[in-house]
């Protein structure tokens, strides 16, 4: 049984190889439960899946829902990053503002926002208009406290020292305050992302008249589980791919923070 | 308490930390012998990385050396030792959840004594320690001083023979050190245990000890123990005379080209001590 | 900044609050009583108001709050002790937490909503893929945060206990639990959050009852001054329950 053991040693040194292990092993797993066990009416296994990603691309107006997505996807995090950043700024940068609005702020950032999805959906109607607006309203907030933190969070001695060289204000904010903010900006596009992803994914599932809610919606009555995980999986993938280019960017300007 | 009587014999010990040939391979100690006598205060001290605290971590048996035995009494030591061997270590150790005396109490609850007995035995070394009025405060509303008194007590309450003490003041400043130390030499002449000391202060160790053990620089091993001939409890004025500053210089040749051979170490990646 | 005008701050900024509020509903009450807003968009808060005690006073709101409360309840028991038992198992064994903690991490930071519609396939309409759902998304804050309390309990604690001979019941007992405790009421309390979040979420998607439904259903039947009393409440019933939760966090970690 040497062979085993070398194995187990093998192991024990790449934890990174036994996370793929307990992958497949869960690859594995579904594929044999839906080949044999549970009704394909409820499961299909991912083999299948796979192959029948292609008809799922070639349903009419999958691949155009799919698109428009993605595009309020984009649409929506650069408006969330763009407001997110005025107002975080102009809350951050006095000490009144903060003290006014931040409550409030919270306060909004902490309401289920689930319950007014059809008042949005109500007042921008079935299309894009009102995917990206919930999508604005999920991402702005992270966005918002993050920069906040990130301005109020500045050591009082870098300020003071800043002051004692004799820059102005708008010096201080160029040369201190701006370059301290970027972490943490990056940190809350992170989060804003995240819940952009959040509300236009569940401003689209619950529009069944059109867009991808039309389309899961369809599999759904059809009892068609393979063209449904087929589409999620494509959903999931667009949401794996945003987030980790956000990531990365968020790692790669934000390299000298040691926290 | 019968002196000459050997309370622990560590025999030829060495340790090894990852496998030769790794790139962590460090070897920490080496072929290192000592007995260590009933009711004595023995001190280790030498360099960062010499090995002291693996020493302490084997005899109480938390570590198992790679080659050699250490005995406490007759037995070979496999494993920690709750009934002869009590603990105090350098960070802070005492559990933030629980209350001076419940942490007090912890202990002899782990060792298995009587809940009659536990409350008596908590209240005594904590009071012995001058813990009396701090009984119910938690870790984090006590000084740096007091939480090692409260694990001092913790210790003592554990009715121990042997004590082993891993740099117990090493987090604190000099003068709060200086305090405890004057204590720790009033309560130990009391409790006629065996005391193991780790430290890193010469003063510290000259003041406290019977015998000092010098190390060396990593691969550690002793080179040289030193005889303090003084009786306990040591007074405070012990520090200001002649023998003492003859002494603390005798450890400070003896150290001081360890401590550069150290220093020039730590460039190379290893654990400490 | 001196005391007193620190003060003078504090009124300004509480007073600045009020305003906007005020502000807030008096723009709402002239906008839908003279300004022409339709009532089908705005609803007016005065009719807002009586709808609200009417939804009360007739106990209307009853058998969508059950549903949602008992959708909550079962999915935040599963979640909870499954969360916590898988938690504890991964964290006895530092290999196990580097294998399966980022595994976890990874699944949790895509949106499981996603697989609302496979549920809805799997259970129907019913409370069954509200509770799948819940299930689902709040397992992840609460094993991760488990993995987190008993993996990372700083080692002098242990080894201080081991010395003492203390047992593994024991360890368990006096050490591993009270120092991990805080960190994972944490993950229950985010894990609650999140199933409430993604309970209404499910029933205002694809369901036949509860408030989320009932939510949807008053806004497709243009009884908008009705819905809007339904979202007040369910915002209340939330931000109450919540409450509760962060309390009952705070008291437990009170040491």
């Amino acid at each position: 049984m040497s062979g085993l053991l070398a194995v187990k040693k093998v192991l024990l040194r790449r934890p990174a190889l036994a996370r793929i292990l307990v992958l497949v092993a869960f690859f594995l797993f579904w594929e044999i439960s839906a080949r044999w066990w549970i009704d394909p009416m409820f499961m299909s296994p991912p083999s299948r899946v796979l192959a029948s990603l292609s008809s799922v691309f070639e349903t009419r107006g999958v691949p155009a829902a799919l698109r428009i997505t993605f595009w309020e996807l984009t649409v929506a995090f650069a408006i969330s990053v763009v407001i997110g950043l005025a107002i975080g700024l102009a809350v951050g940068l006095s000490r009144f503002s903060n003290r006014s609005f931040m409550p409030i702020i919270l306060l909004l950032y902490g309401t289920p926002q689930i319950t007014i999805l059809p008042l949005f959906i109500l007042y921008f109607g079935i299309g894009p208009a009102s995917k990206i607006a919930f999508g604005v309203s999920h991402g702005i907030f992270p966005i918002i406290v993050t920069i906040v933190a990130g301005v109020q969070n500045i050591k009082p001695i870098l300020m003071t020292s800043a002051r004692s060289m004799g820059a102005n204000r708008w010096q201080i904010f160029r040369w201190v305050i701006f370059p301290h903010m970027i972490p943490s900006f990056f940190a809350g596009m992170r989060l804003g992302m995240t819940g952009v992803l959040l509300g236009v994914l569940l401003a689209e599932l619950y529009v069944s008249t059109a867009g991808i809610g039309y389309f899961t919606t369809l599999f759904t009555q059809n009892f068609d589980p393979t063209k449904l995980l087929g589409l999620i999986s494509i959903l999931a993938a667009m949401a794996i791919i945003l987030n980790e280019l956000v990531r990365r960017a968020e790692v790669h300007f934000a390299r000298w923070r040691t926290d | 308490m019968t002196a000459g009587e050997t309370a622990v014999r560590v025999k030829d010990v060495s340790h090894e930390f990852g496998e030769p040939g790794d790139a962590q391979f460090v070897r920490a100690l080496q072929h290192t012998s000592l007995d260590i006598a009933r009711g004595e205060l023995l001190c280790l001290i030498g360099p960062s990385g010499c090995g002291k605290s693996t020493l302490l971590n084997m005899i109480g048996g938390l570590m198992t050396p790679t080659t050699g035995t250490v005995e406490v009494g007759s037995t070979v030591v496999r494993g920690p030792l709750p009934r002869d061997i009590a603990f105090v270590f350098q960070e802070n150790a005492l559990f933030p959840w629980c209350s001076v005396m419940e942490n007090v109490k912890l202990g002899m609850v782990f060792q298995g004594v009587p809940k009659s007995e536990q409350e008596d035995r908590a209240r005594k070394s904590l009071e012995a320690v001058g813990l009396k009025d701090f009984m119910g405060h938690y870790p984090a509303q006590l000084s740096g001083g007091m939480r090692q008194r409260a694990a001092l007590a913790r210790a003592l309450s554990l009715e121990t023979s042997i004590l082993l003490m891993d740099e117990p003041f090493g987090a604190l400043d000099e003068q709060t050190r200086m305090i405890l130390g004057e204590d720790l030499s009033v309560l130990l002449s009391r409790a006629g245990k065996t005391i193991v000391f780790v430290t890193h202060s010469l003063g510290e160790a000259v003041f406290l000890a019977d015998r000092v053990a010098v190390f060396s620089a990593r691969p550690g091993t002793i080179k040289e123990i030193i005889h303090v001939d003084e009786p306990h409890p040591r007074k405070p004025n012990f520090v200001t005379t002649e023998k003492f500053s003859q002494l603390r210089n005798m450890l400070y040749g003896l150290l001081h080209d360890e401590i550069r051979k150290a220093v020039e170490q730590s460039a190379i990646v290893g654990p400490q001590s | 900044m001196s005391a007193r005008q620190d003060r003078r701050d504090k009124f300004a900024s509480r007073a600045v609050q009020i305003g906007f509020i005020v502000g807030l509903l008096t723009f709402w009450y002239l906008g839908t009583a003279y300004w022409g807003i339709s009532p089908l968009l705005l609803p007016n808060p005065v009719k807002v108001w009586h709808e609200l005690k009417d939804v009360l006073g007739s106990g209307e709101y009853l058998p969508d709050l059950q549903i949602t409360l008992t959708e909550l309840a079962v999915a935040f028991s599963i979640s909870c002790t499954s969360g916590v038992t898988l938690g504890y198992l991964i964290s006895r064994s530092q290999y196990l937490i580097k294998v399966f903690e980022p595994l976890l991490a990874g699944v949790y930071s895509v949106p499981i909503i996603l697989f609302l519609p496979l549920y809805v396939l799997f259970f129907g309409l019913g409370p069954g893929s509200k509770i799948a759902i819940g299930t689902t998304i709040s397992f992840f804050p609460i094993v991760l945060n488990t993995i987190a309390g008993f993996g990372y309990v700083d080692k002098i604690f242990i080894t201080a206990a081991r010395s003492m001979g203390a047992s593994d019941v024991q360890m368990f007992r006096y050490v591993l639990l009270p120092a991990a405790l805080p960190v994972i009421l944490t993950g229950l309390r985010i894990g609650f959050t999140v199933a409430l979040l993604s309970i209404l979420g499910s029933e205002t998607i694809a369901s036949l009852a509860g408030l989320g439904h009932k939510i949807v259903h008053l806004a497709e039947a243009m009884e908008t001054a009705r819905m809007f009393a339904y979202i007040a409440f369910a915002v209340v019933i939330a931000a109450f329950l919540n409450t509760v939760v962060s309390s009952l966090e705070r008291k437990a970690r009170r040491r």
